[in-house]
């Protein structure tokens, strides 16, 4: 006698779920669109349609030969389409392949368990990307079809309606939600255990190099950079808002680079006033972290280095929060090493920009000290006819800041920053420019700063003996409206038009749609700020609050006991639901005599009608028969003659009697 | 142990946890709860998860992870519920004979209100049936077992289980309704056997397929054989009147089916005897049957029910 599994038929997936997989496998492949190759989702699709192909008995399975040709022409397809190394978009890539080429030769019910795990891992990779609320309500609903598609597997295959089986999908995930939200809080968050391929695509924003134009090109998106919420609402002064991410200390054919860290910053704090803040900075996959000068207290994730940069172990894949104390009155690196001053004022051995060399030193010689040759390259700017502009005219080969300087006269901060620190160097000061972000747009309705792409900026930092690093800003000697109120203010009509329409609405600021831009942004905010930017530090301040000292035995039991709540409440909801109640109130009397004699021991039988039920109780219980008949009649009077004269009262009084009776019949 | 078997010891506890009867409802007392090995397999994949949220720092891959896990603890719920309620009884067992496949139905009751979807029933060697009480409210399922010797087939405890929702985990239950159903002999089926021929006096049957003796005429009835119509007569009465001779054999009436006259060792004559019963219910002969050494003794007869008795007694010989 061999135990027989369900095997043949009963491992065949069922139509349903097959349906469901289909939509499942569009639904959550679609939004790797956005970083992925088009090929690759291409592909995915293909698969999709083959296997519907197979299911309507059009095409065949793929043979052993082809899965292999596929296998081998989809990985180097993927290698080849990679930018070198293998980055997150070669293994998300690999994964939605393997997903395409599993769903088509998909025969078994265990073959699309596996498909659904797959599916569930597509969702997963697309957070790496992209964690915000559209994505997360997206994915919510993509989790909610594939878990409909496990469903399907589990229903009889006689059964073909998908949407009740999504139903149930739907009322499976809201009853894991309050679960969902208790692992959340309370699962430990630990540090990252070994790192991980990264994007290779970096997000928009500031990298490790630049060339003067490079900046211009952020302007033309109004991705948000980072927010930011100050402990004592946002600072007065648009001005002070500088802040700083990247410093540019070498400088080689007309290219901006950062020198290898250097740590032991000197701060001399004074009579500084400091101010608190918290950021949450979106993705940026480089490993620093923007703050205004001079950070005094920080993050245990960051590093401090000597020129004031904020640097992390790993790069900033997801959105991260951290808080961040600055001084911006105090001054820093008053001591300067040799090593430094040669860092800092070091240029190219073959001079690159002769006539600006050549300009800064006449100044500075007729100028004597460095402060007023500071300020007399600043008026320089000023007084002649240089303009601000996002589209720089172009600079040619080699002596660029020289053609800048002399010839255009016209570019972005980056090109002003470049210059001065050129000219500063020409002469011996130590000089060096920094990369970051400039102001920021406060959201009145959460009043935080929210600072976005087209906030980048440039500017220089000039080292003055006894003051230590000084901050001077050659934009705003040229545009001083981009420094007092911001790029819109500071852009001509002509520049305006060349930004998208959504970032001059921000500009715009009023009316509806500003009002909306802002909700929006508002909604956004809170989200990375209570979900996206919940980790290890955040969890231990919220969990603190609650629970005091957070002993791991008290933050275990705390998670057990709410966890144990959600699931016992679940199971209320699932068990103690009242059943649909009887219209009919002889209908429900008499329900509750057949639950009752049921409990006495008399089971109704199938096809036994009221009248025969009652009467057969009657006897039972040695009821006379002229009692009983009459009982039965009533009953059924009520129960089927529409016309018959309401005798409830009477019918509930005879059941209860003859209940009764039955009771002690049993005893 | 492997499912669909149950170990002597896992069956003396069972015995003690839900004892026979012939109605049972599920509940948690009987019912049991286990992930599969795809329920595993997904816990191993929530772990994969979690990992990746940890090496990413992404709150959402935590999210998921936190959504899957929490929605496989709701699943258990689901489960359960999907048995607990549900009420069986044995509806019925049918005899048949060695070889073939013994029908048991189980009527199985649903409480009202929600249908239950994917509740599985099956013997151990059996293959599992669904039942349907997803829009009706019982359902009677037919289990067949294949029936290898002769006597009462008991097919133990019947495993009634389920893996809806998710097919992440998988409840079921062993329970025993005293299912038996009686086996006969499978039945050797030769020429009835010439003995015995008994005397005049014991009845005569009238055999109308007999061609022996001439007896008398009657009128033509549909059936009647074409080659004993008096065509003669008919010609005569300008084919009104179309009229049969009858012919009637007179043979030893009462059949003893004797189990000592047959040849073969004890499981062959049971087979041979079964036979014999069966040809001679189908011919509408009567017939008795003589155990010989057991002493038991049916007298002759006719019909299904004393084809019963008889069958019976022959699948039970020995017990």
């Amino acid at each position: 006698m061999a135990t027989s599994r369900p095997s043949g038929i009963e491992s065949q997936i069922p139509r349903n779920a097959l349906a469901l997989l289909m939509v499942a496998q569009a639904a959550v492949v679609a939004p790797h669109a956005m970083q992925l190759s088009p090929w690759i989702i291409v592909v995915c699709f293909v698969c999709g349609c083959w296997r519907t192909l197979v299911y309507q008995g059009r095409w065949a399975f793929p043979s052993r030969a082809v899965k292999a040709a596929l296998v081998v022409c989809g990985s180097v397809g993927v290698v080849l389409s990679s930018s070198g190394g293998f980055s997150l978009e070669a293994f998300v890539s690999l994964l939605v392949l393997a997903f395409g080429f599993k769903l088509v030769e998909m025969k078994s019910r265990r073959d699309a368990y596996v498909v659904i795990f797959m599916a569930y891992f597509v969702v997963a990779a697309e957070f790496l990307f992209d964690q915000s609320l559209f994505v997360a309500v997206y994915e919510f609903v993509a989790v909610i079809i594939v878990t409909a598609a496990m469903v399907g597997l589990n229903q009889m295959r006689t059964r073909v309606r998908p949407m009740a089986s999504a139903r149930l999908a739907l009322s499976l995930m809201m009853q894991a939600l309050p679960l969902t939200v208790v692992l959340f809080l309370f699962f430990p968050r630990v540090m990252p255990l070994w790192s991980v391929p990264v994007p290779g695509n970096t997000p928009i924003g500031l990298q490790e190099e630049i060339e003067p134009g490079d900046l211009t090109g952020l302007t033309q998106s109004d991705a948000v950079a980072f927010r930011v919420v100050f402990d004592d609402g946002p600072p007065p002064f648009y001005r002070e808002l500088y802040w700083r991410g990247v410093v540019y200390n070498q400088f080689e054919n007309g290219r901006w680079r950062m020198a290898p860290p250097q740590f032991g910053a000197d701060i001399h704090l004074g009579t500084a006033e400091q101010g608190a803040y918290e950021v949450m900075l979106e993705p940026t996959a480089q490993n620093w972290l923007y703050g205004l000068a001079v950070p005094t207290q920080f993050d245990n994730r960051a590093r401090l280095t000597r020129d004031m940069r904020l640097i992390t172990e790993d790069p900033v894949l997801s959105v991260t929060r951290y808080r961040l104390s600055s001084a911006p009155g105090a001054r820093f690196g008053l001591a300067l090493s040799e090593a430094e001053r040669a860092l800092e004022t070091h240029l190219p051995d073959v001079d690159e920009n002769p006539r600006l060399a050549a300009f800064a030193r006449d100044l500075y010689r007729r100028e004597g000290d460095e402060q007023r040759f500071a300020q007399a390259l600043l008026e320089h700017i000023r007084a002649e006819p240089y303009a601000y502009t996002l589209k720089p005219p172009a600079l040619g080969e080699g002596a660029r800041l020289d053609a800048f300087w002399f010839d255009t006269r016209s570019g972005f901060c980056a090109h002003y920053a470049s210059a001065f620190v050129y000219a500063m160097r020409s002469v011996g000061i130590p000089a060096r420019m920094v990369g970051g972000y400039l102001g920021g747009e406060i959201n009145p309705l959460s009043d935080h700063i929210v600072v976005r792409q087209y906030d980048a900026h440039a500017w220089a930092e000039v080292w003055l003996e006894g003051q230590g690093w000084q901050r001077f800003d050659p934009t705003g000697a040229v545009a001083p409206e981009r420094v007092e109120q911001g790029l819109a203010a500071a852009l001509s009509s002509q520049d305006r038009l060349s930004l998208s329409a959504l970032t001059n609405a921000r500009f715009g600021e009023q009316g509806l749609v500003g009002r909306l831009l802002y909700m929006f942004d508002s909604v956004d905010h809170n989200w990375n700020m209570f979900v996206v930017g919940f980790d290890g530090g955040v969890q231990e301040q919220f969990l603190s609050r609650w629970l005091g000292d957070l002993t791991p035995a008290r933050v275990g039991l705390t998670m057990l006991v709410l966890g144990a709540l959600c699931l016992g409440l679940t199971g209320g909801i699932l068990f103690l639901r009242r059943r649909p109640k009887s219209r009919h109130p002889a209908v429900r009397l008499y329900e509750r005599f057949v639950a009752r004699a049921a409990r006495l021991g008399l089971q109704r039988q199938a096809g036994e009608t009221p009248g025969a039920f009652v009467r057969r109780a009657g006897l039972n219980a040695g009821v006379e028969s002229a009692l009983i008949e009459q009982l039965a009649q009533q009953l059924e009077a009520a129960l089927y003659d529409p016309d018959a004269a309401d005798d409830s009262d009477a019918v509930r009084a005879g059941l209860r009697r003859l209940a009764l009776r039955m009771t002690f019949a049993t005893r | 142990m492997s499912e669909g078997v149950i170990s002597d010891r896992f069956g003396q506890w069972l015995e003690r946890r839900i004892p026979p009867s012939s109605s049972i409802t599920l509940n948690q007392a009987n019912v049991f709860i286990f992930p599969t090995k795809v329920g595993f397999g997904f816990g191993a994949f929530i772990g994969l998860l979690i990992i990746g949220a940890i090496n990413y720092q992404a709150s959402l891959v935590f999210g998921l992870a936190f959504l899957l896990g929490a929605m496989f603890l709701v699943t258990i719920l689901y489960t359960f519920r999907n048995l607990s309620g549900l009420r069986l009884e044995l509806a019925g067992a049918r005899p048949g004979f060695v070889g073939e496949d013994i029908e048991f139905s189980v009527r199985v009751v649903r409480p009202s209100g929600r249908g239950r979807e994917g509740v599985q029933l099956g013997w151990p060697g059996g293959i599992p049936q669904w039942a349907e009480i997803i829009d009706t409210e019982a359902d009677v399922v037919r289990l067949f077992v294949r029936a290898s010797q002769r006597g009462w087939l008991e097919p133990g405890r019947l495993l009634v289980e389920t893996y809806y929702p998710l097919g992440l985990l998988r409840a079921w239950t062993w329970v025993d309704l005293n299912a038996r159903a009686l086996v006969y002999p499978k039945p050797i089926f030769e020429e009835l056997p010439k003995f015995s021929t008994g005397k005049r006096d014991e009845g005569v049957l009238i055999d109308p397929l007999g061609s022996e003796d001439f007896t008398d005429i009657k009128a033509y009835a549909q059936g009647d054989p074409i080659k004993h119509v008096l065509w003669r007569s008919y010609a005569r009465s300008d084919g009104r009147d179309l009229q049969v001779k009858r012919f009637t054999s007179y043979q030893e009436p009462r059949l003893w089916l004797r189990f000592d006259d047959v040849p073969g060792g004890t499981e062959e004559r049971l087979q041979r005897l079964t036979g014999y019963a069966l040809t001679a219910c189908r011919q509408d002969r009567e017939f008795g049957l003589d155990m010989g050494m057991s002493r038991v003794r049916i007298a002759p007869g006719v019909g299904e029910a004393h084809l019963e008795d008889v069958l019976r007694e022959l699948a039970l010989y020995g017990y």
